[in-house]
């Protein structure tokens, strides 16, 4: 056993699967401590808010501030408020009110300011402008205000009593604060989904549930594949004849529709995590079992296994004892295999809208599922998306880089 | 050999692009006089019988709720919702009642011509309200209760009301819905159509009418699987001086047929589509992002009109439900409507404390149909999980065996909440909903039937399987809010099979019933605001049913692109922001430009 082992974690393929397969499992039991509470909470109202680090304005505004005299602090808040782009179409409006742009440099701010604040009127219609146009230069107008704003922002609050604004405190350009000082700041590394759930906290919690969704499928599909390929392979005759009947019919029927037709006729409400799993599992049986079977025939005229017979064995000790440890390995594989396929079917299922029912646990599919009937992929909300695509992909390809690896050790062929 | 196989290979797709190339340029429309519409047709068009049933027809038969849908058949009125203008079409300005309001008169315009040039005149009205009460058509369903009989002298026409036993008329603001929601058709063609088919209603129902005269400014060009095209009718008698003096402006209206909302919002992105009647979540992306020339009726949000209010119904055939108003409050007290009109509305709705909640849609009008200050402690604004616990604690409905689920009658409660498979942004509140009832101890799990599914069984007065489902009541017309109340809180639709008018939870209370009765004959301002806040306090004590949102009927982005000078909130023309064909909102097509 020992040395088996040894064997297969020489095995570089396995090696790095399973070093991948560890860390997803060892982020999702360790995250969850770092970052605890329901991942089903909605905590953004609102979809889709982007990555990044938001800090409280309100607790950032009674932060004790440092003065930081940022040389291109000036510069970097006129470009947000006054891009390039916005800087051509200004001069467009002046064209189209045929005002006189001779002499003007596009890169004098205050020049071109100036001749905006002269002659811009909300009101005006220029011909052929369209209604979009007309309103981005609305909102061109409102940055140009701010460009103007006053050197000081001051913070009031209203009396409750008499109702007045007191002055509570100020803010000027060289304000700045430490986000580690401000109470509340929250870091989104994969920013909200459409409900305004935290995607990462979300994806870890759904890469566990997928993962026990494919073991439980796996395991069915293999528990019910090996039963019968031991059966069918060993006891022949009349048996394997009806379990070969049945595999053959079911091997026939693709899967999948099967998988969908089964899930369709669940109907949602029963439709909970578990029996998710046992239905992909109970419809995808059929290759282990002939894989199994074609193992178990042969082995089943071996000296050893005849030897079991002669000494008066029963069935069940002789297909335990001398068949199974033979085929262990190959079973082994076969699990993982299935473990993956099972991940992916369940993605599959959801993405159609019929997986697991919502609201309970979150799976891969079922975020799948919500991205897409919010457009993310249309509105380039990618980190609704693609974050689990790539998990999904990551826990079938180190599944798989450990099967190959298994393969290599176990399968005399491929030996080096 | 293997030449060969590869210049077969080459000649066999080259055929293929050529045939498909051919066949895409079947119906070649010039794109600077064709407008294109989008999320309104979703199949091959299956009737032009405008007094058919069973239509699919959206780009020329339908019945908006902002307005009937004029480019091919016409309406005596127009409805504007801007300001609840009703503006004559068929008919001349200014209809008039007699004292009781038991009879309505007024007078169809002598320019007003079928397609075949023959004038329409009042008889075509007559024949249009008699052959639906025949047959059974929408128009004779709709009305036979509130119309006795249509005259006609000439162009004159007088309706004659439905009166009750006290000789009062049953309800005068549904004989106005007929002057704006029915569309009228030539009596001549009328005749043809029976006689074919023998006189028998169902078949009539259900011709084809392939050979229909029609009176609006457009007719059918084309139609298959892919689009459906109609042109302008050059002769249209609506060019006289007495109408709108002049033709509509495209000379196409185009409407592909999209397989789902997402194709239809990337063809608007693409500018292949110039007016978009679909839900776009967060829309002002479109151009404050991808900078497109896209824009709404509002700039800011929310966007566009909201009419109407999408509404969870309690279904009252379930005990648990009928017995406990405590429960249904708690419910609707707890559900974070904030997030629902954020996340499924992307704040394309006011919210439930800019307009508390009340039997109105948030229009002005209707806003000050009710006495605010009376009903200020029955409304709620969502999300008090405190509140409701503490209401399902005092109505004794309380969880004895300790596994957070309350019990009534000794079995937990277990409601689900169901809407359509597919309509996202439904079956996002009903996600919200969900989670409201984890946080107040009740078990609530979403349902998304398929569509077929879901007409059949939200539609049956007898169900129990949905416990809390969606509809939305009627948004605008002359007969609002009186409809929108009446489906709210109404008996009349009690116990009615195949029910598309209202009342889904089958709630019955008589004194909502005897006050719903008194509004129609009501004309004095302040007696009808007693009456309307009477019936808002009713609603909001009981919650037979509660909105989620509110919204507008009809969405309308528009792209640029190609055509502009679409009617917007702030450009003082009172053009209602109704696709550009529903009621007055076809004002729209005779004042568009071409960019540039």
């Amino acid at each position: 056993m020992k040395n088996t082992l040894k064997q297969v974690f020489h095995s570089s393929k396995f090696l790095v699967g399973f070093i991948i397969f560890l860390a997803i499992l060892l982020t999702m039991f360790i995250y969850p401590l770092v970052n605890p509470g329901n991942p089903l909470q909605m905590i953004g109202v609102g979809t889709f808010a982007k990555p990044g680090t938001y800090v409280s304005l309100y607790d950032a505004t009674k932060t004790s501030t440092e003065t930081l005299r940022l040389p291109d602090a000036d510069e970097k808040r006129l470009a947000k408020l006054l891009t390039n782009e916005d800087r051509v179409a200004m001069v467009e409006w002046f064209t189209a009110m045929q005002i006189s742009v001779e002499g003007l440099d596009i890169s004098d701010t205050d020049a071109m300011i100036d001749l905006w604040k002269a002659n811009y009127d909300p009101a005006v219609k220029p011909k052929g402008m369209t209604q979009a146009k007309r309103n981005y230069y609305k909102r061109l107008n409102n940055s140009i205000a701010e460009i103007g704003a006053a050197e000081t922002l001051i913070i009031t609050e209203k009396n409750e009593e008499t109702g007045e604004l007191e002055e509570q405190g100020k803010i000027t350009k060289t304000d700045y604060v430490n986000t580690n000082a401000v109470a509340n700041v929250k870091r989104l590394p994969l920013g909200t989904d459409n409900f305004g759930r935290d995607v990462l906290k979300e994806l870890i919690s759904a890469a566990g549930t997928s993962l026990l969704i494919g073991l439980l499928a796996g395991a069915v599909a293999t528990l019910v594949g090996l039963t019968l390929g031991l059966l069918s392979g060993y006891v022949g005759g009349f048996v394997d004849d009806i379990i070969m009947f049945i595999t053959n019919i079911f091997t026939v029927i693709p899967g999948f529709v099967l998988l969908i037709l089964i899930s369709y006729s669940i109907g949602q409400e029963q439709r909970g995590a578990t029996v998710v799993a046992l239905v992909i599992g109970l419809t995808s049986w059929t290759w282990t079992t002939r894989s199994v079977r074609s193992q178990v025939i042969s082995l089943r005229n071996r000296d050893h296994v005849n030897l079991s017979k002669l000494s008066g064995h029963s069935l069940f000790r002789i297909i335990l004892t001398d068949i199974l440890p033979y085929i262990a390995s190959y079973v082994v594989m076969a699990f993982i295999l299935q473990v993956s396929s099972g991940i992916l079917a369940e993605a599959q299922l959801s993405l159609l809208g019929l997986g697991p029912r919502t609201t309970e646990v979150p799976t891969l599919g079922l975020m799948m599922n919500w991205a897409m009937l919010y457009s993310a992929h249309t509105n380039g909300s990618w980190w609704a998306y693609f974050p689990v695509i790539l998990t999904i992909t990551l826990i079938s390809f180190s599944l798989n880089l450990m099967n190959t690896g298994l393969d290599q050790v176990f399968n005399p062929t491929l030996r080096d | 050999m293997k030449n060969l196989k590869k210049i077969l290979a080459l000649l066999v797709a080259a055929i293929m692009i050529c045939g498909a190339a051919a066949f895409a340029e079947d119906v070649n429309l010039p794109r600077e006089e064709t407008l294109y519409f989008a999320g309104q047709q979703w199949g091959t068009v299956n009737s032009w019988n405008i007094i058919g049933t069973n239509q699919n027809n959206s780009m020329a038969i339908a019945g908006g709720a902002s307005g009937y849908r004029t480019l091919m058949f016409e309406t005596l009125y127009m409805y504007n919702f801007m300001n609840g203008e009703i503006i004559g079409l068929l008919a001349n300005d200014g209809y008039e009642w007699n004292e009781d309001m038991t009879k309505l008169t007024f007078s169809i315009k002598d320019a007003a011509k079928w397609s075949d040039g023959t004038p329409v005149t009042g008889a075509d009205v007559v024949r249009t309200f008699d052959i639906g009460v025949e047959i059974g058509n929408g128009t004779g369903t709709g009305f036979k209760a509130y119309i006795a009989s249509i005259e006609a002298d000439g162009n004159n026409v007088t309706i004659n009301a439905a009166v009750n036993e006290e000789g009062k008329p049953v309800n005068p603001l549904k004989v106005l819905d007929f002057l704006t929601g029915t569309p009228i058709a030539q009596a001549a063609w009328i005749d043809t159509v029976v006689e074919r088919n023998g006189g028998d209603a169902v078949s009539i129902l259900n011709d084809a009418g392939e050979d229909v005269v029609w009176s609006g400014p457009y007719t059918k060009y084309f139609a298959d699987d892919q689009k459906v095209v109609l042109i302008r009718d050059d002769n249209y008698w609506g060019q006289d001086a007495s109408m709108w003096g002049k033709l509509p402006v495209p000379k196409y209206i185009a409407h592909a047929i999209y397989a789902d909302n997402p194709a239809g919002e990337n063809a608007l992105k693409a500018g292949e589509v110039d007016v978009c009647q679909q839900f776009i979540g967060n829309v002002q992306n479109l151009w404050l992002e991808d900078g497109l020339p896209i824009s709404t009726y509002y700039e800011e949000a929310p966007y566009g009109v909201c009419l109407t209010m999408p509404t969870a119904w309690y279904n009252f055939n379930l005990p648990v439900l009928a017995e406990n108003p405590a429960l249904r409050k708690a419910i609707a007290m707890a559900v974070d409507y904030d997030t629902i009109i954020a996340n499924a509305m992307t704040n394309q709705s006011p919210s439930f404390s800019e307009v508390p909640r009340s039997l109105m849609n948030p229009t002005d009008g209707e806003q000050a149909l009710y006495n605010k200050d009376e009903v200020a402690d029955l409304q709620w604004a969502g999300n008090d999980i405190d509140g409701a616990n503490a209401l399902l604690d005092e109505a004794g409905l309380l969880d004895t065996d300790g596994d957070g689920i309350r019990e009534f009658n000794g079995e937990k409660i277990s409601l689900n909440a169901v809407c359509p498979n597919g309509w996202t942004d439904w079956q996002a509140s009903m996600e919200v909903v969900a989670a409201a009832g984890k946080n107040i101890g009740l078990e609530i799990t979403t349902l998304y039937p398929e569509w077929d599914i879901y007409q059949t069984v939200f539609t049956n007065p007898n169900q129990t399987e949905y416990a809390i489902y969606m509809w939305s009541p009627e948004a605008a017309s002359p007969s609002n809010p009186w409809t929108r109340v009446n489906q709210f809180m109404g008996s009349e639709f009690v116990g009615v099979e195949n029910n598309w008018s209202g009342n889904w939870g089958q709630y019955v209370n008589e004194e909502a019933d005897a006050l719903l009765k008194k509004i129609p004959l009501t004309t004095d301002e302040e007696e009808l605001k007693g009456l309307y806040t009477e019936l808002t306090k009713i609603y909001l004590t009981e919650v037979p049913s509660f909105s989620l949102m509110y919204r507008p009927s009809l969405f309308h982005a528009v792209n640029e692109s190609v055509w502009t000078n679409f009617p917007a909130g702030d450009d003082g023309r009172n053009i209602p922001p109704a696709d550009c064909t529903d009621g007055y909102g076809i004002a729209a097509l005779y004042e568009l430009e071409l960019v540039g």
